[in-house]
């Protein structure tokens, strides 16, 4: 995708990220989070939650991803997210993208950034800056 | 006439959208919206000026407060110098009867937000501490409702003879429109939309 | 309820800690493979492009140290919740690279939400590299819950 394929309004292509177990463990393990609530569903239960959570910044990687899947190669200058609710590990999400700015002199794009949780709740909104090819 | 009465922008500390993204999002995707009211959390903007993105765009931007009371949020539509000194905007804990009777007498409208939500709902409070006065007017349609959230604000609304407004309350420029409010006059001001408020000239409506 | 101008007053605006951080290739690759994304310039090594995913920066620095003065003091009840995160890249970040943060308060306010009235702490970490060239700076939003 580059810039000037892009439109005011256009939609990323949905993806469906996976927050099975065995990824979230990869996920804590790497980035120094390897906490029992986002690995253990019975200790999280005991805290109260759901169930074990996906961690938040994991969703920021999600929704990332998803931006290089529609634009290989873009540059991500920018990630600004809001957690509004958790996402139970194990479950199904759905990230979604659509671009609502274009700057011409940078060749950037803004793009707002929702996760649904598998009940289709949204689970955190957020933007992006992103710098595409010519 | 179509507003959306219930927007944040990036002023409010969970907003994320530019007022001018609004502006193009709704001419590009050809929303049925007129305009749009920003509702930023805990404060009044007095300072921005949106004129110029009104003559480009051809839609009304009008300035109201999301305002945060011990039954909930209240939106508060007509803000003036004498509103924003009869009650502190930036508090979290504001007792909803100062709000209501502060803006009646300040020729305000004030009218809570996503009542069927929890904690933050007008009616989550009426089940534990039970009905209050002045409320006449309330946001049955919310675009940042849960399931079932909306359809207990309209019913609780119906039982207890509230008429009903819907905005979007988006925080992201994508989310405008979700839900509005139509209005039986034209708009102009934010007088005009006191006006309609306080006379019932206007209904909810969803768009999601 | 807590006084939210007299923690702004004390605490908003001063940097208290400094920690640092070596990337490590492994750690890399691992991050983006858990996050899905197959983008070369974050999951092969010989790529010319290799780097750190932009959202990997988020996670360093979510130490109590990092994110806490140590004269703080206790806000609420129970344990505190990740609220979001903004992450601005200004450089690229390497395997080998050895970051310094930086941590400050950058903003301290009050709002009631679906769980009750909370106190959020913006924590801000200010990352640099081993050239002291900025390469990142990231806003952590940890929300505490309090008494109404």
């Amino acid at each position: 995708m580059r810039f000037s394929e892009v439109e005011l309004g256009d939609d990323l292509p949905e993806t469906h990220p996976d927050i099975s177990m065995d990824k979230v463990r990869l996920f804590v393990k790497a980035a120094y989070m390897d906490f029992p609530r986002f690995t253990d569903h019975e200790f999280a239960k005991s805290e109260g939650l759901p169930g074990a959570i996906v961690p938040g910044v994991m969703s920021q990687g999600f929704l990332a991803a998803m931006i290089h899947q529609w634009a290989p190669g873009a540059k991500i200058h920018k990630l600004d997210t809001v957690f509004r609710t958790t996402m139970v590990v194990d479950t199904s999400a759905t990230c979604r993208g659509a671009v609502t700015d274009l700057d011409e002199d940078h060749h950037r794009v803004e793009v707002d950034l929702t996760m649904l949780n598998h009940e289709g709740v949204t689970s955190v909104i957020g933007t992006a800056t992103v710098e595409l090819a010519d | 006439m179509i507003l959306d009465l219930h927007t944040h922008s990036v002023r409010s500390d969970d907003g994320r959208a530019k007022v001018d993204n609004y502006c193009q999002w709704i001419r590009k995707k050809e929303l049925p919206l007129d305009g749009f009211v920003l509702t930023e959390h805990r404060q009044y903007d007095d300072t921005s000026d949106y004129r110029d993105l009104e003559d480009q765009y051809g839609l009304l931007i009008l300035k109201a407060s999301e305002v945060e009371t011990d039954y909930g949020h209240v939106l508060v539509f007509g803000v003036n110098e004498d509103l924003t000194r009869s009650f502190n905007f930036t508090r979290v804990d504001n007792h909803i009867g100062d709000v209501l009777t502060a803006a009646r007498r300040c020729g305000a409208v004030a009218a809570p937000c996503h009542p069927g939500r929890p904690n933050v709902g007008l009616f989550a409070h009426y089940e534990r501490k039970g009905p209050i006065d002045g409320v006449d007017l309330v946001e049955i349609y919310n675009g940042g409702s849960r399931p079932g959230e909306d359809e207990m604000s309209e019913a609780e609304a119906d039982r207890f003879g509230y008429r009903g407004f819907g905005g979007s309350d988006s925080h992201i420029v994508s989310r405008i429109g979700y839900a509005a409010t139509e209005f039986d006059d034209p708009i102009r001001s934010i007088e005009d939309l006191v006006s309609a408020l306080q006379a019932g000239r206007c209904r909810a409506r969803t768009f999601r | 309820m807590v006084d939210i101008d007299s923690l702004r007053r004390d605490w908003v605006g001063k940097e208290f800690h400094r920690a640092d951080y070596t990337i490590k290739e492994q750690q890399v690759l691992d991050y983006a493979a858990s996050c899905g994304d197959t983008d070369p310039r974050y999951s092969d090594p010989s790529n010319p492009d290799f780097e750190a995913h932009p959202t990997f920066i988020g996670c360093l620095g979510n130490t109590r140290d990092a994110m806490t003065p140590k004269d703080f003091p206790g806000l609420g009840r129970g344990r505190s919740i990740d609220g979001g995160k903004s992450v601005e890249i200004h450089g690229p970040i390497r395997p080998g690279d050895r970051l310094s943060a930086r941590s400050e308060i950058a903003d301290i306010y009050a709002k009631t939400g679906r769980s009750g009235t909370m106190v959020f702490i913006v924590h801000r970490l200010n990352f640099f590299n081993q050239n002291d060239e900025p390469v990142a700076t990231v806003d952590l939003r940890q929300i505490k819950a309090v008494e109404g």
